[in-house]
């Protein structure tokens, strides 16, 4: 095991990331689904104006991976 | 003088150390490990008593023991064994993590991912390998032939691991 990545100039969080998503990828079908779930995440964001919440938009629209 | 002399006397009769008596359990430290694997969405064990836990670190593999060295230890994708007791072993692969020997015998894994070996499907290794292996070999940028190579890895790791027999 080397450290490849790291000279790739790749964050931990990111390896963590990539790591993760291969092992979801190898399970068996019904197990994958349920894990593949959790892959997905997504952050949205509002701008609040006197007192008033403005439109929320999602902060990424694509998954990066 | 005198007190000097007498004070020696009674330096001699002091006793040699001599163990005090045991008594029972509340005393005599377990020899097990007391063992927790979480992962962000599950607990797989908590606090529980195991004989042994095997761990590829990045270090290398390595068995861990009550009593052992207190450390930490990033995981490698691969293979956690626990042998709960003498009779029952489990086997999880984890995505990564760390592991961390505490000095009173107790040890706390976190990974992101781990299921057992059972829950994976070679075929789905296979697949998901040769992809890998053809971005690498393709003419996509850098970027992603660098998170390419990351994922040949952890499929070979994969590969080797269900190859073992699960």
């Amino acid at each position: 095991m080397s450290f490849s990545w790291k000279i790739a100039g790749i964050s931990y969080l990111k390896y963590t990331q990539v790591c993760a998503r291969v092992v979801r990828n190898s399970l068996k079908e019904e197990q994958r689904l349920v894990a593949q779930r959790r892959d997905e995440q997504g952050l949205k964001y509002a701008k609040w104006e006197s007192g008033k919440q403005g439109e929320l938009k999602p902060v990424e629209e694509q998954r990066t991976g | 003088m005198n007190f000097f002399t007498r004070a020696a006397r009674v330096a001699f009769r002091i006793k040699p150390y001599t163990p005090a008596a045991r008594f029972y359990a509340n005393e005599a430290p377990s020899n097990n490990l007391k063992f927790s694997f979480a992962l962000p969405h599950q607990t797989i064990y908590q606090n529980a008593d195991v004989q042994q836990v095997n761990i590829s670190s990045t270090a290398g593999d390595m068995g861990i023991l009550a009593n052992h060295v207190p450390s930490i230890e990033q995981l490698k994708p691969g293979i956690i064994e626990v042998l709960e007791n003498a009779t029952t072993t489990k086997k999880f692969f984890v995505s990564g993590g760390f592991a961390i020997i505490n000095s009173n015998s107790s040890l706390d894994i976190n990974a992101v991912e781990a299921f057992p070996l059972e829950d994976f499907s070679i075929e789905a290794v296979r697949t998901g390998l040769a992809e890998a292996q053809r971005t690498v070999a393709s003419n996509s940028s850098e970027e992603e032939k660098n998170i390419a190579r990351i994922e040949v890895e952890v499929y070979e790791a994969l590969q080797s691991a269900l190859g073992k027999g699960s």
